[in-house]
């Protein structure tokens, strides 16, 4: 009997004991980063920006990719919420689908950050850091622009659309229309391609738009990760070269990625609009770690990277600003 | 001795019991262990999670119990969700952009910059989710009829019908989601009634064709088919008629599903479901309904799709890796439908056709 009561008060010492232990300990923030795939090396460079950013900073993190499926990264995040993490970060398969995913966080109550594409709805609460699509695609058209003003000839141009279903590809097209209407009289009518953001898709309509118009001279991609698919079409035609040869065609496009870094090194892509991956990871983080500290539920606002263009001119300054140079010199990129 | 009589023969009823319901006592079991190593498994927000999970889940798995019971497959239902999810959406949305879906083909017919022509109207809801249900029949009644009447194999049919109708519901929203449906619509994933309303509806059809199973000539005719199509034939039995019917009601319950997976993620998808298709055979098959037809039931398919419910959900929650996930997932597949061509192995082989 004696025995068990001093058992007894051992255990309830040490039961104290932890829970004092407990109390003093700082509890770790947990966040769920939920990412729609890594196909392409934007998404990987914008995965390993965040999560690089998110163990710099202690934080403990839950990765989730969805796939490209919405229903899943719908899921996947409520099974994230029902494990009470602290905050979410999400890079949605779409616009729509972050509207939803936002809605369950706010119902929740856990701040949510939403990386790189923007909800549907703006009036819903969140941190969303997206880049300026728009006013990027703008500079480095610009750039392109002004190389074919200085060859006093007219030009057929022609766009890689993305998935219109994406407020960035819509903004992209913007930018791209918005630097050829400053000089109308340099350019024949667009020949706009349809991409989906898919290479293959890709391929197949570069092809067919290069048959039924050979002349096109002047392409701008919505992403730099279409690039090789520009080269399987334009490298057997002969066009696939540096600015210095007459058949080079004016190439430009967005993102800044390690093969755009690699092609501007050979001149043969002309401009290309960089997103800062490391300002956006680092402006999310400081917002979302801002709420969580604060403990607001629904942070909303919204940050916008202003870009830049990399071009032919400036490319030995600013190259070392593009990611996909960064991850080039790190050896992070097979060169 | 009557004691240990009264005692051997509650241990057999128990045996009877477990061996009648493995898949739900390993359910049962599953959540209890889990329960005990993940916090979060048994909190209520997660029991949401997994209620919210598994309904329209299990639409889609008696949809396929019906096909597979008369020996069948039906790879097409993800598709008809695709389908039948812009068909629906396009008719009620209140509006849309004509940036976004100019190159549309349903654009300017079916709907427009004001939305679908279905839009303002009291009976929108009701009317585009009768688009949805016909959306489903209308695909599964053709698969039924290939396979019924054309004599073409079920796999090659739904494949192909896989293809064509989610290649269908790409074009005719030009691949983009539709957004803007009423919130009446958004209300049958998010609202509830006593229970969430995807639990109404789906339990409803759930019991309904449990009591076709059991309690109808149709349900045998269902069982006989699939057991031995030339004996049911011979007997008496319209199999092609039979087997028509059990597609057409896999089109329904397909659709039926994309409209709960349609009201949650608030949107008409062309590409709703796409990677649905192996959660759904995979919980048929756990389950414990044949691939080889004649076998399983509305119990063994609760039962699937609750085990592949909590199983999936238990694996996020374990925080692993979506390589570990899906190689988890496909191993538990791969044995269960291992376990089904032993078990039809040892009772006999497979029907003879």
């Amino acid at each position: 009997m004696k025995l068990c009561m001093r058992m007894n008060f051992v255990v309830v010492g040490l039961l104290l004991i932890s829970g004092i232990g407990c109390g003093k300990k700082e509890k770790q923030i947990t966040i769920c980063f939920s990412f729609q795939d890594l196909e392409t090396e934007f998404w990987v460079g914008a995965h390993k920006a965040i999560t690089e950013e998110l163990m710099m900073r202690g934080i403990r993190v839950i990765e989730r990719n969805s796939s490209q499926d919405a229903n899943r990264q719908l899921e996947q995040v409520r099974d994230a919420i029902a494990q009470q993490v602290d905050g979410l970060i999400i890079i949605p398969q779409d616009g729509q689908s972050a509207n939803t995913i936002i809605g369950e966080a706010n119902r929740a109550g856990i701040p949510i950050a939403v990386f790189n594409r923007p909800p549907a709805d703006s009036s819903r609460n969140a941190i969303v850091v997206l880049a300026d699509n728009k006013l990027i695609a703008e500079k480095a058209v610009d750039y392109m622009v002004e190389k074919a003003a200085a060859s006093g000839r007219r030009y057929r141009p022609c766009i890689i659309v993305g998935d219109l279903g994406d407020p960035n590809s819509i903004a992209r097209r913007d930018g791209f229309y918005a630097a050829l209407a400053k000089r109308p009289q340099l350019f024949k009518p667009v020949v706009e391609v349809p991409s989906k953001w898919d290479a293959g898709t890709t391929l197949a309509n570069f092809e067919a738009a290069m048959q039924a118009n050979p002349d096109i001279d002047f392409v701008f991609t919505s992403s730099d990760f279409l690039y090789p698919q520009l080269r399987s079409v334009l490298e057997p035609l002969g066009k696939w070269t540096s600015d210095a040869d007459p058949r080079h065609v004016i190439l430009g496009g967005i993102d800044g990625d390690s093969f755009a870094c690699r092609m501007m090194r050979e001149r043969i892509i002309d401009a290309t609009g960089v997103q800062d991956l490391f300002f956006e990871a680092r402006s999310l983080m400081d917002e979302l770690l801002r709420a969580i500290d604060n403990g607001e539920k629904q942070p909303k606002k919204w940050i916008v990277d202003p870009g830049f263009a990399l071009t032919l001119d400036n490319y030995a300054e600013r190259a070392v600003d593009m990611w996909g140079c960064v991850l080039l010199h790190r050896g992070l990129i097979s060169q | 001795m009557n004691d240990l009589s009264a005692t051997t023969s509650l241990m057999h009823g128990i045996q009877q019991l477990l061996r009648r319901n493995f898949v739900l006592t390993l359910t049962v079991g599953y959540f209890i262990v889990m329960s005990a190593l993940l916090p979060a498994f048994a909190s209520s927000r997660n029991l949401a999670n997994l209620s919210s999970n598994f309904w329209p889940l299990l639409s889609l798995v008696i949809g396929q119990l019906l096909v597979m019971i008369v020996g069948g497959i039906d790879l097409s239902q993800s598709s008809i969700m695709a389908l039948a999810s812009v068909c629906g959406a396009s008719l009620m949305c209140q509006s849309a952009d004509p940036v976004v879906f100019a190159k549309a083909p349903l654009w300017n017919i079916i709907f427009s910059e004001q939305g679908g022509i279905f839009a303002g109207s009291v009976f929108a809801v009701p009317a585009a989710v009768a688009v949805m249900l016909t959306v489903g029949i209308l695909v599964g009644f053709f698969n039924g009829f290939a396979v019924a009447y054309l004599k073409m194999p079920p796999f090659i049919v739904t494949l192909v019908s896989m293809m064509f109708f989610s290649g269908a519901a790409i074009y005719l929203t030009a691949s983009e989601n539709i957004t803007h449906l009423p919130t009446s619509f958004t209300a049958l994933a998010q609202k509830r009634v006593l229970l969430p309303i995807p639990v109404w509806i789906v339990a409803a059809s759930a019991i309904v064709v449990h009591i076709i199973l059991q309690h109808t000539a149709f349900g045998k005719k269902l069982y006989a088919v699939g057991l031995n199509a030339k004996a049911a034939l011979i007997s008496g039995i319209n199999v092609p008629m039979v087997t028509l019917t059990a597609f057409t009601l896999s089109g329904f319950f397909a659709a039926l599903g994309s409209v709960i997976y349609s009201a949650r993620l608030e949107g008409g998808r062309p590409t709703l479901g796409q990677d649905l298709l192996l959660d759904v055979i995979g919980a048929a098959v756990i389950g414990g309904i044949s691939l080889f037809g004649g076998r399983g039931g509305v119990r063994d398919a609760f039962a699937g799709a609750l085990f592949f419910t909590l199983l999936a959900n238990s694996l996020n929650l374990m925080n692993l890796s979506f390589f570990i996930v899906n190689i988890v997932k496909g191993g538990v597949i791969l044995l269960a439908a291992a376990a089904d061509a032993w078990r039809v192995g040892k009772s006999g082989g497979m029907s003879k056709r």
